[in-house]
């Protein structure tokens, strides 16, 4: 083996090396699946779990809004997916949502995976082509959750009992 | 065609010695170094099983950079000799990387065996100081440094991961009751629930990165011999480390051609040298 060669593949093993500890200590995972997630994501190799997605799409069907977005904060542990988030957003919205008053803290938890979602889209303009859904764009979804978090002279309207859930 | 082949240039990395000496100070030790530096501050909760890690502190720099000219001084490392405007740069860049990893591993190290928070933090903080601090003005070979840096860690491993970890585990250990009857009252809530309780895995990570930065130590060369075909080398002294690389065969081939040529006028050194 040429010495030249040793050095350099040296010289590339330990900046690589070095490189590796410096991204642990900084995202600082909390477990090895976490540690490998990171790596996926880096790698650019990581994807949502399709399997866990559907079942939660499912739960979100049935109206078990917590259960699915637990089983989507599972399918998609490194919080990198858009769609994900948003649908985490819409569960919020529909659990919050209530005829006389909506459930601030909810809609705020959802304000926030909205804004993942958004910050995560490709041109920060995310799209959901769901049928089931009424609201399919990021845009209309923050609008929605925003709106219920805030107080105004129309939460005083009778006639909004009969408004509907999105 | 047998002449032919002992007489023709040799490799300079035939030898598997030098190369082997090659791997381990351009790769090996960069990885031993950078393994103590990713171990040395890594945690596990005692109580979620979790991942802690923990970046080393200001004092551990501070230490870290009193142990590197403790090695400077007590020749563990030859300074002039690792980074060498004769070298090849490829050689200086690789020798400087080692030496930022040991530098780092040495932070690590430190922290790896300094308590995580409270009184006992300030006080094993102050004890390396003083230690290290001494020791700048006190006369050492390299052996005798890393005994002496040997037995330091090990001390403050056993401090730390048995004695404190005694005094501060969950369930009371040995020491905690001891310590709890003897100093009830007078240290102020310091002794007791200032530490993050630690899983015992913590103890052996800590034990296995200071048995590797030990090692490290001692594959650590003191001044790397030089490698680099560019770097400037008296004729003779190359000759003579490339004839050493021949194999057996070839060093007879080329002794007997030498003898074939110079036979006449080593005899008349030789008589020479004996009328005189």
């Amino acid at each position: 083996m040429q010495p030249n060669l040793i050095k350099s593949a040296g010289i590339a093993w330990t900046i690589l090396y070095a490189a590796f500890v410096v991204w642990l200590y900084a995202t600082a995972p909390r477990s090895f699946t976490e540690a490998t997630t990171g790596a996926s994501v880096v790698a650019g190799t990581y994807a949502v779990d399709e399997a866990r997605f559907r079942a939660a799409r499912e739960l979100f069907g049935r109206e078990q809004y917590a259960a699915a977005r637990d089983e989507w904060a599972r399918g998609d542990p490194a919080v990198r997916d858009a769609r994900t988030q948003f649908y985490i957003a819409y569960a919020f919205y529909r659990e919050g949502w209530g005829r006389v008053y909506n459930d601030d803290a909810l809609f705020r938890q959802g304000l926030d995976a909205i804004n993942r979602a958004i910050q995560l889209s490709p041109a920060g303009a995310l799209s959901v082509d769901d049928p089931e859904l009424k609201i399919h764009s990021a845009a209309e979804l923050k609008a929605e959750l925003q709106q219920g978090t805030e107080s105004s002279l129309g939460d005083l309207n009778p006639l909004k009992i009969v408004r509907e859930r999105k | 065609m047998k002449e032919a082949r002992a007489l023709a240039p040799v490799d300079l990395m035939q030898n598997p010695r030098d190369s082997n000496r090659l791997l381990v100070r351009h790769l090996l030790l960069p990885t031993i170094f950078l393994t103590v530096a990713l171990a040395g501050g890594l945690r596990v909760a005692a109580a979620t099983g979790a991942f802690l890690f923990v970046a080393p502190p200001l004092v551990a720099l501070v230490l870290a950079v009193l142990l590197m000219l403790l090695f400077a001084r007590g020749r563990l490392i030859d300074l002039g000799a690792w980074l060498n405007s004769d070298h090849a740069p490829l050689t200086n860049v690789s020798h400087a990387l080692t030496l930022i990893a040991l530098f780092f591993a040495s932070a690590q190290a430190f922290n790896s065996v300094l308590p995580d928070a409270g009184l006992f933090r300030w006080m094993f903080a102050f004890f390396f100081l003083w230690t290290l601090w001494n020791n700048q003005f006190a006369a050492f070979d390299a052996r005798r440094l890393l005994r002496s840096l040997a037995a330091l860690f090990g001390t403050a491993f056993v401090l730390k991961h048995m004695l404190l970890a005694s005094l501060y585990a969950p369930d009371g250990g040995w020491l905690k009751r001891l310590a709890g009857a003897l100093l009830e009252g007078f240290t102020q809530g310091t002794l007791t629930g200032t530490q993050e309780t630690f899983a015992p895995a913590t103890g052996y990570i800590s034990f296995f990165t200071l048995a590797l930065y030990v090692l490290g130590l001692v594959l650590l060369p003191s001044a790397p011999e030089t490698d680099d075909r560019d770097a400037p080398e008296p004729e003779t002294s190359s000759l003579v480390i490339q004839y050493r690389r021949l194999s057996p065969e070839e060093r007879t081939l080329l002794r007997e051609e030498i003898l074939r040529t110079e036979r006449g006028r080593l005899e008349d050194e030789i008589h020479a040298t004996r009328t005189d």
